[in-house]
C-alpha cells in the first residue's frame, strides 16, 4: 500500500497543475457559444473565428515583435554587463551587481507606473516601443543573472588562450565567449521571450492603440467568456510547447561524444 | 623559430605579498628550461610575466633581445600551453589548432593544411574533425601543444602541462615534448613542481623558492652539487646530518668529515643512494641497525639507526642483490666527495 502513495501524490500534483490547462484546451473545441459544460463538439469553429479576427492577429504579431525585440536587447545588455563584471575588477562591482539585479524585486506594477510617469513627462507617446522598453527593464536583471552565473573559469581560460594566440577583444567575444556561453545566452533569451509574451500589467499601462496579445485578451474578456478565448489560449500554449520541444531537440541536447 | 629570453632585475608583488624578488636569468635560444619549485614559489608568476599576462612591478623582460615588458600577450612571440589546456570546446581540433593562424589572417585552406600538419606532429591527424570533449586527457594535452606551436612562436611556455596526467602517460609525454622540442628548436620554458619531470626533460633546471632563484644549471649538476640546502632537499630525498665546522674538518655525530671552512653550525647532506653497506671503502659511518626495509624494484629503501647517533634516522637505497632484514646490523660507509655541506640558515 505504502508503495503506491508516492505515485498517488505524483498523480494528484500533476492533476492540480494540468487540469486547468486541459479544461481550457478541451473547451476551445466547444461547439456552442459558452466554454462551460456540457461539452458538445469537438469543433474547430472558434479557431476559425480567432484566425478571422484582425485585431487579435495584429495583437499576436505585436506580441511576437515585442517579445523577440525586447529579449534581444535585454540579453545583449545583460551579456555585456555580465562580461564586464566577471572579467574586470571595477570599483564597487558588488554595488553595480546589486543594482543590476535589484529590479527583479520590484513589482511589475511599480515598474510600469514608474515608466508611465516618466514617459508621459518626457512627452513620448505610448506605443509598442514603450512596452518593449518596459520589458527590457524587467528582463535585463534576469538575463544578466543567468549569464553572469554561467561565466566560469573555463571560459576565462579559453579567452586567455585566444588572446595568447593573437585574438583581439572583439574576436575573443565573438569567437570564444559567446559560443561557449551559448546555452546560457539561449536560456536567458527564451526565458525573456516567455516572460514578455505573458506580461500584462506593463504592456497594459504602456501601450495605447497597438496592443500586445495579453492586453487584447483582457479587452475581449470584458465582453464576457467565449470559447474563442479558449482557442487563443490553446493556440498560444501549443506554440509555447512547440518552441520548448524544438529547443530541447536542437539547442539543449547534450552533444554526442 | 626561436629566441632567447632575459629577465633583468624582476620584482613583482601582489599587494603586500612579494611574489618575485630580484630575478635575473638568461635563457638561450633553443634551450629547454624548466622552472621548478613548490607551490607558491613564484614559478607560475614568472611564466605569466613572460607570457605577458602580468606586468612586473619592476624590471625588464627581453625576448630575442627586444624589450617586451609592457607588450600584451597578443603581440608577443610567445604562446602558452595552459595547465587545464583551455581548448575551445565548441570547435573541432582542426579549428582549435588553426585558431592562431586564423587570427593571423591565414586563409582557410592554408590554415587547415597547417593545422593537420601540426596534429600529425602530435599523432592526432585522424582526429582532426573531432571535438575536444571526445578526447582523453593526454590527447587534449597534445592538441593544446599543437595549437600553441601552430603559430610558430619563438618561445613556448608550458604551465604544468602534465599535471593532470597519470604517471605512465606523463613519462610518455615527457619524452614526446623533449623530442618535439629538439625537432623544431623552439625555446621551451616549462613550469613544474615535479623534480623527476624536470630532470627528465630539461637542458637546464631553474630551482625557485619564495620568489627567488635558488639554483640553476643542468639536471645532473643540480642534483649532485646543489647550490643551496633548499635545492638539495627539493631535488629528491636526502639525509640531513647536523654538524659543526672547524678549520680543518666538520664534526658530526657520525664522525669527522675532512672538509674545512669558516667555523659555524652546518647541515651535512648525503643522498640515500650514496650510503654503501658492507663495503670497507670510503669514510666509515660505523655500524647501523636496519629499522625498516621496503622493496622498490631497483633498490631497497631502508631506514637505519647508526650506533654512533641512535637518535638520527638515515635513509639508504641499498642494492637488491640480498635480503635486508629488519633488525640486522650492517657496516655503512660513504665516499667523502658525496657529502654536501651547507651553512645552517640563520634562525
Amino acid at each position: 500500500m505504502m508503495r503506491f502513495l508516492p505515485w498517488l501524490y505524483l498523480l494528484a500534483a500533476f492533476t492540480f497543475i494540468y487540469l486547468p490547462v486541459g479544461v481550457l484546451v478541451l473547451f476551445a473545441f466547444q461547439e456552442g457559444s459558452l466554454p462551460v459544460p456540457p461539452f458538445n463538439g469537438p469543433s474547430l469553429r472558434w479557431f476559425g473565428e480567432m484566425l478571422a479576427d484582425d485585431d487579435l492577429m495584429a495583437a499576436l504579431r505585436n506580441s511576437v515583435l515585442v517579445a523577440f525585440g525586447s529579449s534581444a536587447v535585454a540579453v545583449t545588455l545583460g551579456f555585456f554587463a555580465a562580461y564586464g563584471l566577471a572579467r574586470h575588477v571595477l570599483p564597487g562591482s558588488a554595488v553595480i551587481r546589486g543594482l543590476l539585479i535589484a529590479p527583479l524585486t520590484v513589482s511589475y506594477l511599480i515598474v510600469g507606473l514608474g515608466l508611465l510617469i516618466v514617459l508621459t513627462r518626457t512627452g513620448l507617446g505610448l506605443s509598442l516601443w514603450t512596452a518593449a522598453i518596459g520589458h527590457v527593464v524587467i528582463n535585463l536583471p534576469l538575463a544578466f543573472a543567468i549569464i553572469y552565473a554561467s561565466m566560469g573559469a573555463q571560459q576565462q581560460n579559453a579567452e586567455r588562450a585566444a588572446r595568447d594566440l593573437g585574438a583581439r577583444e572583439a574576436q575573443v567575444i565573438a569567437l570564444v565567449t559567446v559560443p561557449m556561453l551559448r546555452p546560457a545566452i539561449a536560456a536567458a533569451f527564451f526565458l525573456s521571450v516567455t516572460l514578455s509574451w505573458d506580461e500584462f500589467i506593463i504592456a497594459f499601462l504602456l501601450t495605447r492603440f497597438d496592443v500586445t496579445l495579453p492586453v487584447e485578451i483582457w479587452s475581449l474578456l470584458r465582453s464576457g467568456l467565449s470559447p474563442q478565448l479558449n482557442a487563443i489560449g490553446s493556440f498560444v500554449f501549443l506554440i509555447s510547447v512547440a518552441v520548448v520541444l524544438l529547443l530541447e531537440v536542437t539547442l539543449f541536447r547534450k552533444p554526442r561524444p | 623559430m626561436t629566441a632567447s629570453v632575459t629577465f633583468q632585475g624582476l620584482n613583482h608583488s601582489f599587494g603586500t605579498f612579494q611574489a618575485l624578488s630580484d630575478i635575473n636569468l638568461q635563457i638561450e635560444a633553443g634551450e629547454y628550461v624548466t622552472l621548478l619549485g613548490p607551490s607558491g614559489c613564484g614559478k607560475t608568476t614568472l611564466l605569466s610575466i613572460l607570457g605577458g599576462f602580468l606586468e612586473p612591478s619592476e624590471g625588464q623582460v627581453l625576448i630575442g633581445g627586444q624589450d617586451m615588458t609592457r607588450v600584451p600577450p597578443v603581440k608577443r612571440p610567445t604562446t602558452t600551453v595552459f595547465q587545464d589546456y583551455a581548448l575551445f570546446p565548441h570547435m573541432s581540433l582542426r579549428d582549435n589548432v588553426g585558431f592562431g593562424l586564423r587570427m593571423g589572417g591565414m586563409g582557410r585552406a592554408a590554415r587547415h593544411a597547417r593545422a593537420e600538419e601540426m596534429l600529425d606532429l602530435v599523432g592526432l591527424k585522424d582526429a582532426a574533425g573531432k571535438r575536444p570533449h571526445a578526447l582523453s586527457g593526454g590527447q587534449r594535452q597534445r592538441v593544446a601543444l599543437a595549437r600553441a606551436l601552430a603559430v610558430e612562436p619563438d618561445v613556448l611556455l608550458l604551465d604544468e602541462p602534465l599535471g593532470a596526467l597519470d604517471l605512465k602517460l606523463r613519462r610518455l609525454m615527457q619524452d614526446e615534448l623533449k623530442s618535439i622540442q629538439q625537432q623544431i628548436g623552439t625555446t621551451f620554458v616549462h613550469v613544474t613542481h615535479d623534480q623527476e619531470e624536470a630532470m627528465a626533460i630539461a637542458d637546464r633546471i631553474v630551482v625557485m623558492s619564495k620568489g627567488r632563484i635558488e639554483d640553476h644549471g643542468p639536471p645532473d649538476r643540480i642534483y649532485r652539487h646543489p647550490a643551496t640546502l633548499f635545492t638539495a632537499d627539493f631535488m629528491g630525498e636526502t639525509n640531513h646530518i647536523p654538524g659543526t665546522r672547524r678549520a680543518e674538518a666538520v664534526e658530526t655525530p657520525l664522525g669527522l668529515l675532512p672538509a674545512g671552512g669558516p667555523p659555524g653550525a652546518v647541515s651535512v647532506c648525503l643522498r640515500p643512494e650514496d650510503i654503501r653497506a658492507g663495503e670497507p671503502e670510503g669514510l666509515s659511518l660505523g655500524p647501523a641497525k636496519i629499522t625498516s626495509a621496503a622493496f622498490f624494484g631497483t633498490y631497497c629503501r631502508v631506514h637505519l639507526a647508526p650506533r654512533r647517533a641512535p637518535d638520527l634516522t638515515l635513509t639508504a637505497y641499498l642494492p637488491v642483490g640480498r635480503n635486508w632484514a629488519k633488525g640486522e646490523e650492517i657496516e655503512i660507509a660513504a665516499a667523502p666527495e658525496d657529502f654536501r655541506i651547507f651553512e645552517q640558515e640563520p634562525g
